[in-house]
């Protein structure tokens, strides 16, 4: 059910991935995305796959729950391989069948584009898996407290999103919770056509809405109360402070992306 | 026969990840129609969900649920009969209503049902006298009503499915006592008139002791103890090795017999205190 989705979930733990600054860690997965766009064969991938796969042993997070989380965009990465596949042409010709051509180019770069946006899931994942999710605003906050002129809405935003992805678990808790109520109650959610099961969901919908704006008073009062007022002179109780994890890190990130460049300028074609 | 019956009962939450952990296990269990059964137990004991599994809301990891002699997950359509025999009621119910007016919310199980008008409009009046709410009440919207109001109209839209087993989660949480003496009293009073067995998931011993006919006792996801209110708390002594509590008035009188004042030790509520004292106090 709804609770089986994991990204964005935070595993606690004490391995390297964990211990290495959220700043550096949501700059290292934004630059990984990034040289995984610029990968241009089957070679410099290979070089990312491995860099993966390093990352994910040391992150300590069981294969099952990684592979789990790619699991709900799975049909997004069938989808476009099937799209590739018949939209190229290139290369020798396996198959065809009046308007369906596949060919051999239209195959590799289908793999090529699964392989592709699984490394982007599971980079991304794994900075989510391996970093609380008020370290990443924290670090998100710090990373754009460059932006002077905006200080204060910076500040905002962090919070606001703090807050957002706090509440996330606990709105799934309540939907689950009323769903429940109001299945002890009869309703049927799981037959009818789509009007009707919309129409069925009316009953879970109100009672959420009415209980997050309950919550969201709590929340501003209880901060109220604690004499919040906004980033100005607020400090921190955790420092962040690069340390040798986080140079290790940046410099792994730093080599495979001049291996893929080379890579990329040895082998110009893609197969 | 029983009405309810479980059989090596046990549930499992995220199975396969580094969470895992039994909310349930193996828990057989009998109870017999007409009962009302008082469930105690800590916070995260499995007390709610194990009733969660009563009415097919929770599908076992392993073992069977027997409601009315019939196994609830034989077929979709018995997991669906179920929710109409065994009605659930969950803590702070009031967070479920939904409708414009109270009249509508009571309505929607009986709805749900699949009931004639007429008949939807008997339940709904019945249930909203069972648990004293009146007429002017079930026109207004059930956001206006008080805090006590709301619980009561959110129990009366369980009540109004007339459901064989009731099942109540903490219904007098959060409320003042004169709340909850209202709602315990309308409990009693719903069983004895419709002569259904009523489970009352609760934390309050006293509450227990006043009110039940049996006693649920779980602890560490199993089936600590299930006996009568006699049976259990005479055993007041593991009751409070598993860090529960028993009535204030029973270590009152475990204590005076401790004492060697010749009182009977296994009194549980204020009442039977009272009598013990008389007795006492006549022979002196």
């Amino acid at each position: 059910m709804i609770s089986d989705i994991t990204i964005g979930q935070y595993f606690p733990g004490n391995s390297i991935l964990h211990k290495i600054d959220p700043r550096m860690k949501i700059v290292l997965t934004f630059a990984f995305i990034i040289i995984i766009f610029l990968c241009k064969n089957f070679y410099a991938l290979g070089v990312m796959v491995l860099m993966l796969a390093i990352m994910v042993a040391s992150s300590k997070i069981s294969i099952k729950v990684i592979l789990r989380g790619v699991k709900p965009i799975l049909f997004i990465i069938v989808f476009t391989a099937i799209l590739n596949i018949f939209y190229t042409d290139k290369g020798e010709t396996w198959f065809e069948y009046k308007f369906l051509k596949i060919t051999s180019g239209g195959v590799y770069i289908a793999i090529f584009m699964a392989i592709r946006i699984i490394c982007l899931i599971i980079a991304s994942s794994l900075l989510t898996y391996t970093t609380s999710p008020t370290m990443i605003t924290d670090g998100l906050e710090r990373l754009l407290s460059p932006l002077k002129f905006m200080k204060n809405s910076v500040h905002t935003v962090a919070m606001m999103m703090t807050i957002a992805l706090r509440f996330i678990p606990t709105l799934i808790e309540e939907f689950e919770k009323i769903t429940n109520a109001q299945k002890a109650r009869g309703a049927d959610l799981d037959s009818g056509g789509l009007i009707q099961r919309s129409k069925a969901l009316v009953p879970i919908f109100i009672p959420l809405f009415i209980t997050s704006f309950r919550r969201a008073y709590e929340l501003a009062f209880a901060m109220e109360c604690r004499c919040y007022n906004g980033g100005e002179g607020r400090t921190r109780m955790k420092q962040m402070k690069l340390t040798k994890v986080d140079f290790v890190a940046l410099f792994f990130i730093v080599a495979m992306c001049v291996a893929v460049i080379m890579l990329n300028m040895n082998f110009t074609h893609l197969l | 026969m029983p009405i309810v019956k479980t059989q090596d009962l046990s549930y499992l939450y995220s199975t396969g990840t580094p969470f895992e952990i039994a909310a349930i296990r193996d828990v057989n269990l009998e109870i017999e129609q007409g009962e009302l059964v008082g469930i105690i137990g800590h916070t995260g004991s499995g007390k709610s969900t194990l009733v969660q599994h009563l009415n097919g809301l929770l599908k076992p990891t392993s073992g069977k649920i027997f409601v009315d002699g019939l196994d609830i997950w034989e077929s979709k359509q018995t997991v669906r009969d179920v929710r109409f025999k065994v009605g659930l009621c969950f803590q702070y119910p009031e967070y479920q209503l939904f409708e414009e007016t109270v009249y509508k919310d009571i309505s929607f199980g009986p709805k749900n049902m699949g009931l004639s008008e007429d008949e939807i409009d008997k339940k709904v009046r019945m249930a909203a006298s069972f648990v004293g709410l009146k007429e002017e009440h079930l026109d207004k919207s059930p956001f206006d009503l008080s805090g006590g109001e709301k619980r009561r109209a959110a129990i009366a839209g369980v009540m109004a499915m007339e459901p064989k087993v009731l099942i109540l989660d903490e219904p007098t949480s959060g409320l003042d006592p004169k709340g909850r003496d209202t709602i315990l009293g309308m409990i009693k009073e719903y069983r004895q008139d419709t002569g259904s067995t009523v489970l009352v998931v609760s934390h309050s011993m006293e509450d227990v002791a006043k009110m039940a006919t049996k006693v649920l006792v779980m602890n560490e996801s199993k089936v600590a103890m299930y006996g009568t209110v006699d049976e259990i708390y005479s055993r007041s002594d593991e009751i409070i090795k598993m860090g529960l509590d028993v009535p204030q008035i029973t270590r009152v009188f475990t204590s005076l017999a401790k004492c060697g004042v010749n009182v009977n030790p296994n009194i549980y509520t204020v009442n039977q205190g009272k009598l013990e004292l008389a007795k006492l106090f006549k022979k002196a």
